[in-house]
């Protein structure tokens, strides 16, 4: 589809082409959950984490696909077709590894996502564009090929054992007679790797640049659901390494990269000055809470698939917003932005939601995923993890919410700079809504079907 | 004779990290490109035929020819000959190198395996080693490059000790050479003129 949208360079084609995709996208979603945990073509398998991650960049694609479109309004045919063509393939690969069940397969989509993401990065084509996308792809082919190295590290502990295939059923099969040090390197290097695509520290800077320049629609993508790409690739290699002695070297691993990027996240929020570099280091906050339920382990594995998840919706939810706020604003720098509720109520209650909904403030499904992240820390004893946690997370609270309290309510900082305020659709934000509730249900009732998916996916997980 | 090979390639890191001429890295490259097709040749005995071509052809296509004459056509197209003169200096850095081949050998010496010959682990780590402080300690974006180049090679080293039990590894590491060449060399080389240090525009 990508090819033919890049070969017919016509505006309705290329808009009917990727509508296309996405209701097919949808259909095979619905088949993997009618084929759940069976393999196919050997590389694949329908899992329960694996088709988690599927469902929801399903669901996200759709708006993104009609966000896009609003955004490419005037954008000329070329520009538009190759926007379109590569989202296709970033939905394409980025489905590719969240299905795939051998490290070696999930690596080489995993590359492939750098390819698309890196023509939707450089969109605009502007200087700050191309700096971006360079250090995107120049920092992710690092990260690409220390991952792989940790994953020749893993295949060096199979010599002699007659299997060939890196796939995840024979990894846990021989985890347990490897030589420890030779699983140790493996890890750090698949974990730092990958980290390059999950925006962990110390890979983060990257996708921080990306977001700032990046089209909203696509900003909302990398925040999400390619940061879930990087998640899994970690968290498969630990699903199978968990069974080794080296559990308790990688838990400590996760939980100081956690901490780690909690604190640089926080720090950068409090003097954030680009609304979506804040949103940017938003993500590295979640991103880091996740890392630390890992590492805490127990019902904390429960709260980081839970927290991943729900940011996805949240943080979408607010990339697609901000398309709408540059319309409106004509700026994403915070010293220029202003009187949003008056100029754009509907976009104003996004903001204002979706700013408690990311900060786990109830009734946010957040708040339940945070709380039992923290009762994990406490039920392990992890005190001084807990007390960092909370204190950063203060910070992170008072810095986000007053930046957006500022826009939305305050007059601009900087008036001489105001431009005049843009038009936008309320409807536009139909979507951001539906994703917002979706957060707040699940704040008081999370349907068994995704409490078993999640529990199964963790299921092989020691307590 | 594969172990000659291997500690040529090893000397050829030496000259690389010291050196400050561009001319003079994509020539390292190509030399590189021919040991590796060299040792690709005499170590990989127990794959395919068609595997074994397709390898030894990218080893001899690509790294030899290939992506030195893409280095050598943005040294033309910039007209930079020379590292940044705030780089740092090639003295400090052969001392780092010369570390990094002492962790290379301790490390592969704790690495010890029945089924991989520990020269070849050291030269793969130092390589690994390399690639990285040059780019860390270079300022041009194609300095960057080379020491992502030499990265490169590294996970070929490393993707060559599996080869002869899992060769799909091997094609994978290809795979990630083309994607480097053809996207990184010939798209942005000429795009985001290398010949630019910095790239700090985009910040806090």
């Amino acid at each position: 589809m990508s090819i033919s949208i890049v070969i017919i360079k016509n505006r309705i084609l290329t808009k009917i082409l990727t509508i296309g995709f996405a209701i097919i996208h949808l259909s095979f979603v619905a088949y993997c959950w009618i084929n759940l945990n069976k393999t196919e073509l050997d590389y694949f398998t329908y899992d329960s984490l694996g088709l988690l991650f599927l469902s929801i960049l399903s669901v996200i694609s759709i708006p993104a696909i009609y966000h896009s479109f609003i955004y490419l309004k005037n954008e000329d045919i070329r520009k538009f077709t190759i926007y379109n063509a590569a989202f296709i393939a970033l939905i394409t690969f980025m489905s590719g590894a969240y299905l795939a069940n051998g490290m070696a397969v999930i690596w080489i989509f995993v590359e492939a996502t750098t390819l698309a993401v890196a023509a939707l990065i450089y969109h605009d084509r502007t200087e700050l564009a191309l700096e971006a996308t360079w250090k995107y792809i120049f920092v992710c082919s690092i990260g690409i090929a220390l991952a792989y190295i940790g994953i020749l590290f893993l295949s060096m502990t199979m010599h002699g054992t007659g299997i060939s295939d890196l796939s995840f059923s024979s990894m846990t099969r021989m985890i347990s007679n490897a030589n420890p040090l030779y699983l140790k390197i493996a890890f750090v290097f698949i974990f730092v790797g990958f980290s390059t695509k999950m925006g962990l520290f110390p890979m983060h800077t990257i996708t921080i640049d990306a977001h700032s320049v990046s089209p909203p629609p696509i900003s909302a993508l990398i925040s999400t659901a390619l940061m879930n790409v990087g998640f899994l690739a970690i968290f498969r290699a630990y699903l199978f390494l968990s069974s080794s002695v080296i559990l308790p070297f990688m838990r400590q691993a996760f939980i100081i990269a956690g901490l780690l990027s909690l604190l640089i996240s926080a720090g950068y929020m409090l003097k954030a000055k680009h609304l979506k570099r804040m949103l940017a280091y938003s993500s590295l906050e979640n991103m880091g809470l996740v890392a630390i339920g890992v590492g805490v382990g127990g019902i904390g594995y429960y709260a980081a698939v839970l927290v991943i998840l729900l940011h996805t919706l949240t943080k979408s939810s607010l990339f697609f917003q901000m398309g709408q706020l540059s319309r409106v604003l004509k700026t994403f720098k915070l010293d220029e932005c202003g009187n949003y509720m008056k100029l754009y109520p509907a976009g104003a209650l996004v903001l204002i939601t979706g700013m408690l909904c990311i900060l786990a403030i109830p009734p946010s499904g957040l708040f339940i995923s945070e709380f039992i992240l923290l009762k994990a820390m406490v039920l392990n004893g992890q005190w001084f993890v807990f007390i960092v946690t909370v204190l950063l997370l203060c910070c992170v609270i008072y810095a986000m919410s007053t930046r957006i309290m500022h826009i939305t309510f305050s007059d601009s900082r900087n008036p001489d700079q105001c431009r005049v305020p843009g038009n936008v659709n309320p409807v536009e934000t139909i979507s951001q809504f539906i994703f917002l509730g979706l957060v707040i249900i699940l704040c008081f009732y999370q349907p068994p079907i995704l409490v078993d998916l999640i529990n199964q996916s963790i299921s092989v997980l020691p307590k | 004779m594969v172990n000659y090979l291997i500690v040529l390639f090893a000397v050829t890191l030496v000259y690389l990290s010291i050196t400050e001429r561009f001319r003079i890295y994509a020539g390292l490259i190509a030399l590189q490109g021919l040991l590796l097709f060299g040792i690709t040749f005499l170590e990989l005995n127990e794959v395919t035929t068609a595997n074994l071509i397709f390898i030894a052809a990218e080893t001899l296509i690509f790294k030899t020819i290939v992506v030195p004459y893409l280095i050598f056509r943005i040294i033309r197209q910039t007209g930079v000959y020379k590292v940044h003169e705030l780089a740092m200096p090639g003295f400090y850095i052969l001392i780092f190198t010369i570390i990094s081949l002492l962790i290379s050998i301790l490390l592969a010496n704790q690495l010890i395996n029945p089924y991989i010959n520990t020269v070849y682990m050291t030269i793969a780590l130092f390589t690994m080693f390399t690639g990285l402080l040059i780019v860390v300690t270079h300022k041009l974006i194609l300095s960057h490059l080379i020491g992502f180049l030499i990265l490169e090679n590294a996970v070929f080293m490393f993707s060559l000790a599996v080869g002869n039990e899992m060769p799909m590894l091997i094609n994978i590491g290809i795979l990630l050479d083309i994607f480097v060449g053809v996207l990184i060399l010939s798209f942005f080389g000429s795009k985001l003129k290398p010949h630019i240090g910095e790239l700090t525009k985009l910040k806090d």
